[in-house]
């Protein structure tokens, strides 16, 4: 499965936004604000969800808040890291 | 000054909302159910009392919910259904003040955020798991979901966690800090409650519960949520008034019963604690409901719904297990024309809470 | 201005000192000592600076007391220094109603992680030690059970703000007349549990922590215990007292789980509320007390709300020193500001260096005389609660 199709399905789970499926998230929503609604306890909840299914680490927000903007933005953030 | 309850939400093993309670209290039968625990490949059963959620989705759609656990929701539903009951759900509730009381705070979600690094390392202990584990979160979904910005407190004091909390639903009413309160007591389970409860009492907790043995250990454990809608004394109630809330240690200092008040007790098979009502109710008429509920600390809001009911009903329910009471028990249902009663909690350490209701 | 409650007596222990002297002294000779935890361990790639009670620190409990948690153990150590700091001991509270209201959020948490580790392992049964240890540890409980005391009891468990909370429940009380004194404050062990817990929000800084900071990054967690006696006027006699309480205010903001509203109404609302039950105005406040933890959030949003309703009031958080102690925090800083009132004078707000043109105002950056005899401290919690006490200079 390519990341951005496993970041969708983890958020999903992870965040419990049970009324979602995969297909309804797309790859350059906005996660937070007026895209999917997202907030900042939902911010550092995905660091958690990044690290734990994808052994990536986000060091702090700084770091944080561009790779969060979307899928896209996460997915190319973790493939940059993972590539090391 | 004393405190009226305009309105009841509840949810426990007899069922949710106020009509299923006086329904057990009649007479309909209520059992729990058999939890079972799977360890070391052995699996082993415990009946427990459990609460439903069902309802909640009638107040808040899903997406809203999204970041409550079972415990925030078993309260939010209990608080929905107490506002519904009093007919306020729709009246400006901004000057609502949010207390709640409960003997351990949202267990579940503590062990899920131990879970969180325990099964996967620090790094990815849950935010989430653990802001919702924090004791007060309920309160503060409450407060969210009803939008009421006044004042909230959580207190967490076992078997007291009741009756110390209504000290203060009191003083906030008297002292006009707030015009209501919304008053919750809750508990839940889980099955470290489950394994905690078999090490520490093993075959004693198989039930069936039975509060008049006071010698014997018989509780079955249960969970909870029960709301009610607190105003000032002064107009009318809904179902009665609490006249009364006194807190203090029977081994310092015997507890001072009201001369002719039947006695709801809060015993339920807990041993440790059954031997102070035993002694402090020699001769004293009394009743104990646990058998439709279970035992937990947060139950004595449950005691306090019952006695309320039981002012609304002016009925004297009969109490449901009477194995080992004594002749002071009503054996059958009586009317309750003396319009009073009193509700009594005690912990294992003697400490107590006593709660005078009328009509 | 309304007389207030008489305080006659205060208790305090924390990464600061070991009693409210020692507290002081470090405080206004502006030393902290943050470094990472020593009681514990975890696998974190960076580690989090706390203020711990140091190793070597003896609590002076005896062998009966030491049954208990350590939260409860703290609150006991600080419940038995303001009582003495009062006048009483044991003996002299037999009959009388005594109260005990206590903030806490470890010490009511079922927090044992070696014994669930053990629970969830297949081949160790778990000791029940630590489930025994937290179910006689309930910190109000504890304190009167110790002190074979009669009367209310209640722990708060309301966040950041329990403490203060504890403080302005135990006010009513003496109002209602259900007790002769109360016993009131918070306590909060440091444990791995919270730190895990406030690492994974992102809110710790991994240095020293720097309240309302250009540069701050989150908070240093502590642990710790402030406890006050509270009296009525019938048990107090001549008494004099360490200070009075004049007022107590609190709201919830009902916007988010963790984090503050931006326009800090739930803090207006419960100042307001203090103000008018101490009948007291804001240019009367000689210094406030700040939350000020250090985080982006809290201070922002903090020093607006302080700008707008107490605007060139003196402001610091002690927070560089004792860390933030959670439960404790509240009981701790209601402490420190009836000292501080007494002593004329409030300790700089260390940490800070440099201004943020995006707060409200910068703290007191050195040790400050103080005029006048009113002060005020503040608390805002997880969850949105906001509590505020307002406080009178004690009797000379």
């Amino acid at each position: 499965m390519d990341i951005k199709e496993k970041l969708k399905q983890v958020l999903i789970e992870e965040l419990n936004l049970e009324d979602l499926t995969p297909e309804e998230i797309g790859d350059d929503d906005a996660l937070f604000g007026e895209g999917l609604g997202l907030d900042s306890l939902d911010a550092v909840e995905l660091v958690v969800v990044v690290q734990k299914h994808f052994g990536v680490e986000i060091k702090d927000m700084e770091e944080g808040r561009p790779a969060l903007q979307s899928i896209s933005t996460l997915a190319a953030f973790i493939e940059g890291k993972l590539q090391g | 000054m004393r405190m009226a309850i305009q309105g009841i939400g509840i949810s426990g093993g007899f069922g949710c909302g106020v009509e299923t309670l006086r329904a057990a209290l009649q007479g309909k039968s209520v059992e729990p159910q058999a939890d079972c625990a799977e360890r070391d490949g052995v699996t082993d059963s415990l009946p427990a009392f459990r609460a439903t959620l069902e309802g909640v989705d009638e107040f808040f759609p899903k997406r809203a919910l999204r970041r409550l656990d079972q415990y925030a929701k078993m309260t939010l539903l209990s608080a929905c259904l107490a506002l519904k009951d009093a007919g306020r759900f729709d009246v400006d509730r901004s000057r609502t003040g949010v207390i709640i009381a409960s003997g351990y705070g949202a267990l579940q979600t503590t062990f899920d955020f131990l879970d969180s690094y325990l099964d996967f390392g620090y790094s990815c202990s849950s935010p989430t798991h653990f802001s919702n584990s924090v004791h007060n979160a309920a309160a503060a979904h409450v407060s969210m979901h009803l939008t009421i910005p006044a004042p909230s407190l959580t207190v967490t004091q076992f078997e007291m966690s009741v009756p110390s909390a209504l000290l203060t639903a009191r003083q906030w009413l008297a002292e006009g800090r707030v015009e209501q309160i919304l008053f919750g007591c809750i508990d839940e389970y889980c099955q470290v409650l489950h394994y905690c409860r078999q090490r520490f009492f093993g075959v004693g907790e198989q039930g069936p519960l039975r509060p008049f043995e006071f010698a014997k250990q018989s509780a079955v454990v249960g969970e909870g949520a029960a709301f009610f809608l607190l105003t000032p004394g002064e107009g009318g109630a809904a179902y009665g008034f609490i006249d009364s809330v006194r807190l203090g240690n029977h081994g310092v200092n015997p507890v001072s019963l009201p001369p002719d008040d039947p006695v709801i007790t809060g015993a339920d098979g807990h041993r440790e604690c059954s031997r102070w009502y035993e002694q402090a109710l020699q001769g004293r008429e009394m009743a104990a409901y646990a058998p439709l509920y279970g035992s937990f600390p947060a139950a004595a809001g449950f005691d306090l719904a019952v006695a309320a009911l039981s002012l609304r009903d002016q009925t004297l329910y009969a109490s449901p297990e009477l194995s080992g009471a004594p002749a002071t028990v009503e054996r059958k249902h009586r009317s309750l024309s003396e319009g009073r009663l009193s509700c009594l909690k005690f912990g294992p350490g003697a400490d107590y809470g006593l709660i005078r209701l009328s009509s | 201005m309304k007389r207030g409650i008489a305080i006659t007596g205060l208790g305090c222990l924390c990464g600061a000192g070991m009693n409210l002297a020692e507290c002081l002294a470090s405080m206004f000779r502006n030393q902290r000592n943050p470094r990472p935890p020593v009681r514990f361990s975890t696998d974190h790639p960076v580690s989090y600076p706390v203020l711990e009670l140091p190793d070597e620190f003896q609590l002076p409990l005896d062998d009966q007391e030491r049954v208990y948690a350590r939260t409860s153990q703290l609150a006991l150590a600080a419940a038995l220094e303001a009582l003495a700091d009062a006048g009483w001991d044991e003996e002299k509270l037999r009959g009388k109603r005594v109260g005990v209201c206590i903030g806490t959020t470890v010490g009511c948490a079922l927090n044992c992680d070696d014994f669930y580790r053990d629970f969830k392992s297949t081949d160790t049964e778990p000791e029940m030690g630590p489930i025994e240890r937290f179910l006689r540890s309930n910190p109000a409980a504890v304190i009167a059970r110790q002190l074979k005391l009669d009367g209310p009891n209640q722990t708060v468990v309301n966040a950041c703000s329990s403490g203060t909370d504890a403080i302005g429940i135990a006010a009513s009380w003496l109002r209602a007349g259900a007790c002769d004194l109360v016993i009131a404050g918070g306590a909060d062990e440091l444990a791995r549990v919270t730190y895990a817990g406030f690492s994974s929000l992102m809110i710790t800084d991994t240095e020293p922590c720097k309240p309302f900071d250009l540069k701050r990054k989150g908070l240093n967690l502590g642990e710790g215990a402030g406890l006050m006696i509270l009296e009525s006027a019938a048990v107090r006699g001549g008494k004099k007292a360490r200070g009075y309480l004049l007022g107590y205010g609190s709201a919830c903001d009902a916007y988010h789980l963790t984090a503050p509203r931006p326009d800090g109404a739930g803090l207006k609302q419960a100042l307001a509320e203090a103000f008018a039950t101490a009948e007291v105005t804001p240019n009367q406040i000689a210094f406030v007390n700040a939350h000020g933890t250090g985080t982006p959030d809290n201070d922002r949003v903090e020093s607006r709300v302080l700008a707008e309703v107490l605007p060139g009031v003196p402001f610091l958080s002690t927070k560089g020193y004792t860390g933030h102690t959670l439960g404790a925090a509240g009981g701790i800083e209601a402490v420190f500001t009836l000292a501080c009132l007494q002593r004329g004078e409030i300790p700089a707000n260390i940490g800070f260096t440099a201004a943020d043109p995006e707060l409200g105002g910068i703290p007191v950056s050195k040790n400050t005389r103080i005029d006048g005899s009113v002060a005020l401290s503040e608390s805002l919690a997880f969850g949105g609660n906001n509590a505020v006490l307002i406080l009178g200079k004690g009797d000379d």
